[in-house]
């Protein structure tokens, strides 16, 4: 049952996956792309000779301003008209929704979102969420990883198989009974309902995350846990003081899969948080949605965007290699 | 209130951890002999303004004062079928809890209320319920599950600031279906709002076209012995729908949204979008709570009931009970929560005051009109004695309190109404979206589904 | 080296406890209890009841379920026609763009990273099917509308597929992205020896070459869209008259929709139903990445 690991292209050492290593701008940091020759101009479909005739320039020019218009437009428009709403009173809003401030800014409705209607809470609670969720995560994949790729017990294998077989099983089939494991989950007799666990836990039985990151130990070279081996080192300092060091690039990956899965999360947080006060964002925003102004809702919606998208745009790195990675598994 | 939520997400994650890590033996929720008795109960609708919260929180604190071994936690409520039945598998209902009518039966047939008689009985008003309607919150063995704590006919609720702008007097609310069409189409046309809007969605669709249909005459199911036969297949249903067709697509006077549920219809009613609409008698409460409604805008109206034939106005409530998981100290102090917050200011002067100028003075809702869940006399006394201070535009709803008497109350379908409205949801749906919905076929369709649901029991 | 470590069984034990107990309780468990409660009725109240298949009956008799299916299918089809080739030509362009293709895929990206939830709520604002909507207001411009959007049984689903596809397009963009990169150059210029011009180079190089992501994404979609829940939810609850009533919209129904307790039994025989028409898809989608990365 070997045949998922190769779901995807090799993971060079560094965590890069051929496939995600590349969209992101690289152009000044040579020696970061060591598997790939340095090339002295990028090519694509397009020739240099061909590039070097007007007729394709222009016309590729004029082909990728479009696109960047396009782009700018239908991608960045809505979040753009979406700022702009936050400070926009109801009425505007409603009466000419594309018009610029006709009755002027309302900054209030932004202060008045984050405190009066508790985004600041349910902030809060978004990302108590994330966080716990990341670091299960984290736990499960990096010890398990570690204990199936270089500890390798004789029952590995078979385990490995039984992780891996969850990849076939929509998370839809679990939803009815998960809850109900939940509700009264085994040797701890009490409901997980309304506590955070209810999110963290279940979010670390993630097969995909123990595959990449046991694929990434795999890929190590054995001379290190040798070597750390003859110096004495236990399994507990190998894994901790070796291991772990060298893994950044992976963790790197799962950091940002756990982390915007757990803050994209909807459903799941919907059932097993019924206490409005611990619900995150985006279960909070639709019950909210029907009972405060418009205006007030646009401008939470806002705030709730504007951080994943300040994120993304400092770890635009990171993302877009998850993406290019993680795009092909989910689902 | 807010440095209490605070505080609480602070603590949360902690209390969390170290909850599973001491293995979470004692439960919060089972107190030791001697300590105070914790109980939850439901507050108020989610959103609700701050002021409306502290009012809550402050009888809260009166209540705790009278009752000193009693600790009482407070959590935020709205009723919807998808979240009630999350939280009653999860077991996360608070001790006392609320549920409409028609849910009562059914879910004191699955045990999932507690017997509160003997607490109930013990405040000594049983015996002047209105029996019609403390039926709703008793078993088939007599004793009470539930207990009424509100009763409300539907009612036609409308805009005077959009009546007055189309031109009609906002004094004169329309009196026949046929006024309510013309009027509609006259706030349309000349407001550009909505002039008539109706709930269709998490089974209000079906809710209000019952509604409708009693108004013209009509009944949704009918019951002999132990069997409920489905009767949505009726010819005032068919009238129902024909009017509302005639509104959505001659006329175009129903605005352009068609997927309302209950808290939709009501924020973008607050926000004048809607001239008209029916929903339930008490529902200016939660148009001042929650969507902030200018009260000059708020007029009140009785349905227009077709005359002669059995026309009816669909009425309904709310019980108020107890959770079962509850140990009967937790019963009995749920059941005082109930009887402090729900029902003794309709017995008790001093009670009825206090609660009253509590509310007032957050500047909460005083004085909506309702119906007597024990009797006429018993609830006009209680006007009188909160008389002064109702803040309410009472005056706006004079139609409603003056002619709601003169209706003949019908309760809501006997049988699995919840289900029954959820097919017809979708009834209404079609007939709203699609000019060429064939009425007829819905319904004979909808109500082979609803017989279906009825036969399975 | 592997030996040494291998007697250290109880450390070992150690570092598989997380992962042991998480899959145990939250996956593999529940896995199990999904398929002893497909043949079980259970309402958390009473004890549950053997009913065979029963519950696979009531959800074959239930007339919402081919609705459902039916809503499903044109969900994935319409996704497809608008999903799939666009962020495919968007990709394509990309991969020439010779400056700045970070501002490109940053842009293309940030949909994405838009939480879903926020982004069907503001959608739902931009769909308001009144003439002052805010698309009915664009179109206007040129003319067009006013639409109806998600008030009408005909609009309702493209509208929630015009949505998913805004806020999913620029992952596929950034996958296909990756994968023309990755193409070999020696073969467009071997194809320029030939005398290639830029389209044919196009039709007869890049795109043989992307065919493996090509199917891969067309799987995956079709994966994704059979369980698309969160638009119909929030954006029209399944109306206008069950025009958007899916799949997993059902299943929720039956879990958690009747306020008197769920039908779980119904709700878990449906998940297998889709489970095992996802699996398939799965297996096919597993094969398909092998032949690729291996060819």
């Amino acid at each position: 049952m070997s045949t998922p690991t190769r779901t995807r292209p090799q993971p060079a050492p560094d965590g890069t996956a051929a496939a995600g290593s590349a969209p992101a701008p690289t152009r000044s940091r040579t020696g970061r792309r060591r598997d790939r020759p340095a090339e002295p101009v990028f090519r694509g479909i397009v020739s240099s000779s061909e590039w070097r005739s007007p007729s394709v320039r222009i016309g590729l020019g004029l082909t990728q301003a479009l696109l960047l218009v396009g782009l700018v437009v239908v991608a960045l428009g809505p979040l753009l008209w979406l700022v702009k709403a936050s400070i926009t009173p109801t009425q505007d809003t409603l009466r000419d929704p594309m018009a610029l401030f006709p009755s002027g800014v309302d900054w209030a409705n932004l202060s008045t979102a984050w405190s009066s209607v508790h985004i600041d809470l349910h902030f809060a609670n978004s990302m108590i969420v994330a966080s716990g969720a990341w670091l299960v995560q984290i736990v499960v994949a990096t010890t398990g990883g570690y204990a199936l790729s270089i500890l390798k017990p004789r029952y590995g294998p078979v385990l490995y198989w039984l992780v891996l077989s969850t990849l076939f099983v929509p998370a839809v089939v679990l939803l009815v009974p998960l809850y109900l494991t939940v509700l009264s989950p085994p040797l701890i007799g009490q409901s997980l309902i309304n506590t955070f666990w209810a999110v963290w836990l279940p979010a670390g039985a993630n097969a995909f995350n123990v595959l990449l990151a046991k694929r990434f130990f795999d890929n190590l070279p054995g001379e290190i846990f040798e070597a750390a081996r003859i110096d004495g080192a236990g399994p507990f300092r190998v894994f901790w003081s070796v291991l772990l060091p060298m893994s950044r690039p992976i963790l790197g990956v799962i950091s940002v899969f756990a982390f915007v899965a757990a803050w994209k999360d909807f459903l799941w947080p919907l059932l097993v948080l019924p206490d409005p006060d611990m619900q995150p964002l985006s279960v909070r925003l639709p019950t909210l949605a029907n009972s405060i102004e418009l205006d007030i809702l646009l401008a939470a919606l806002m705030i709730s965007a504007l951080i994943p998208v300040v994120l993304f745009l400092i770890f635009q790195r990171t993302f877009l290699r998850t993406a290019g990675l993680g795009g092909a598994i989910k689902g | 209130m807010k440095s209490y939520r605070r505080t609480t997400v602070a603590l949360a994650a902690a209390a969390a951890v170290a909850g599973l890590l001491a293995g979470c033996s004692g439960s919060s929720d089972q107190p030791g002999t001697g300590g105070p008795i914790a109980i939850s109960v439901v507050s108020l609708k989610p959103g609700s303004e701050q002021s409306a919260f502290d009012a809550f929180e402050e009888q809260v604190r009166q209540f705790e004062a009278a009752n000193p071994g009693i600790d009482v936690t407070t959590q935020e409520y709205e009723w919807t079928g998808p979240t009630f039945t999350a939280q009653l598998a999860g077991g996360t209902l608070p001790t006392v809890f609320t549920v409409p009518f028609t849910d009562g039966q059914g879910l004191i047939a699955r045990g999932q209320l507690a017997d509160i008689s003997q607490y109930i009985e013990g405040f000594g008003y049983t015996d002047q319920f209105n029996p019609a309607i403390l039926a709703a919150g008793q078993g088939t063995d007599g004793h009470i599950y539930g207990v009424p704590t509100a009763a409300y006919g539907v009612g036609l609720h409308y805009n005077r600031t959009l009546f007055t702008q189309a031109g009609l007097d906002p004094n004169k609310p329309p009196t026949s279906w046929d006024e309510v069409r013309s009027y509609a189409k006259q706030i349309a046309d000349r407001t550009g709002q909505a002039g008539y809007a109706e709930m269709t969605q998490e089974n209000t669709g079906g809710w209000m076209l019952t509604s409708l249909t009693y108004a013209l005459g009509g009944r949704m199911q009918q019951v002999q012995g132990e069997n409920a036969q489905a009767t949505i297949d009726n010819p005032q249903a068919v009238q129902a729908l024909n009017l509302l067709r005639d509104m959505r697509w001659t006329d175009n006077s129903m605005g352009s949204n068609f997927l309302y549920d209950w808290a939709g219809i009501n924020q973008d009613f607050a926000a004048g979008k809607i001239g008209m609409y029916m929903g339930g008698s008490d529902v200016y409460e939660s148009l001042a709570q929650q969507n902030n409604i200018n009260p000059d805008d708020y007029g009140l109206s009785v349905l227009p009931l077709q005359p002669g034939g059995k026309a009816g106005l669909l009425g309904g409530g709310t019980l108020a009970a107890v959770n079962v998981r509850a140990t009967p100290e937790q019963a009995e102090a749920g059941a005082k929560w109930i009887d402090f917050y729900y029902m003794s200011k309709f017995v008790r002067e001093n009670a009825a005051v206090l609660d009253a100028q509590t509310k007032a003075n957050a500047d909460q809702p005083v004085g909506m009109p309702q119906l007597p869940i024990f009797n006429r006399a018993t609830l006009d006394q209680y006007n009188q004695w909160i008389s002064p201070f109702v803040n309410v535009p009472l005056d706006q709803m004079s139609s409603f309190t003056n002619g709601i008497f003169q209706q003949d109350l019908a309760g809501e379908p006997p049988a699995h109404a919840q289900e029954m409205y959820a097919v017809l949801d979708s009834v209404v749906q079609a007939v709203l979206t699609d000019p060429n919905a064939n009425i007829n076929q819905l319904l004979t369709t909808a109500d082979a589904e609803v017989q279906t649901i009825l036969d399975r029991g | 080296m592997t030996t040494w470590f291998r007697r250290g069984g109880f450390s070992t034990l150690l570092f598989l406890l997380p992962l042991i107990v998480i899959f145990g309780v939250f996956s593999w468990f529940p896995i199990v209890r999904a398929a002893v409660m497909s043949v079980q009725q259970t309402n958390l109240v009473t004890a549950p009841r053997f009913v065979g298949l029963d519950n696979f009956q009531t959800v074959f008799e239930d007339p919402l379920l081919w609705t459902a299916v039916q809503n499903t299918a044109l969900f994935a089809l319409i996704a497809l026609v608008l999903g799939y080739p666009v962020p495919l030509v968007l990709a394509v362009i990309m991969s020439e763009v010779r400056r700045f293709r970070g501002v490109f895929t940053a842009i293309a990206y940030l949909p994405v990273v838009v939480p879903p939830v926020v982004a069907v709520l503001m959608w739902k604002v931009f769909y308001d099917a009144r003439p002052e909507g805010v698309f009915n207001t664009m179109l206007g411009w040129v003319g067009l509308g006013p639409y109806q959007w998600l008030q009408s049984a005909g609009t309702a689903m493209p509208s929630l597929v015009i949505e998913a596809t805004w806020a999913a397009a620029g992952g596929t963009v950034i996958i296909y992205l990756a994968a023309l990169i990755a193409v070999p150059h020696e073969l467009y210029e071997a194809a320029e020896v030939d005398g290639a011009g830029l389209w044919r180079k196009v039709w007869n190089v890049t795109m043989p070459q992307l065919r493996g992501v090509l199917l891969v994404t067309l799987i995956l979609q079709i994966i994704s869209t059979s369980q698309v829940f969160l638009e119909p939810f929030l954006f029209t609850g399944g109306g206008p008259a069950n025009s958007t009533l899916t799949v997993l919209l059902l299943i929720y129904d039956y879990a958690f929709a009747s306020s008197l307790g769920g039908d779980y039994g119904a709700a878990t025989a449906l998940s297998l139903m889709l489970a095992a028409f996802l699996a398939v898809m799965s297996a096919v989608y597993f094969w398909l990445t092998r032949t690729w990365s291996t060819s």
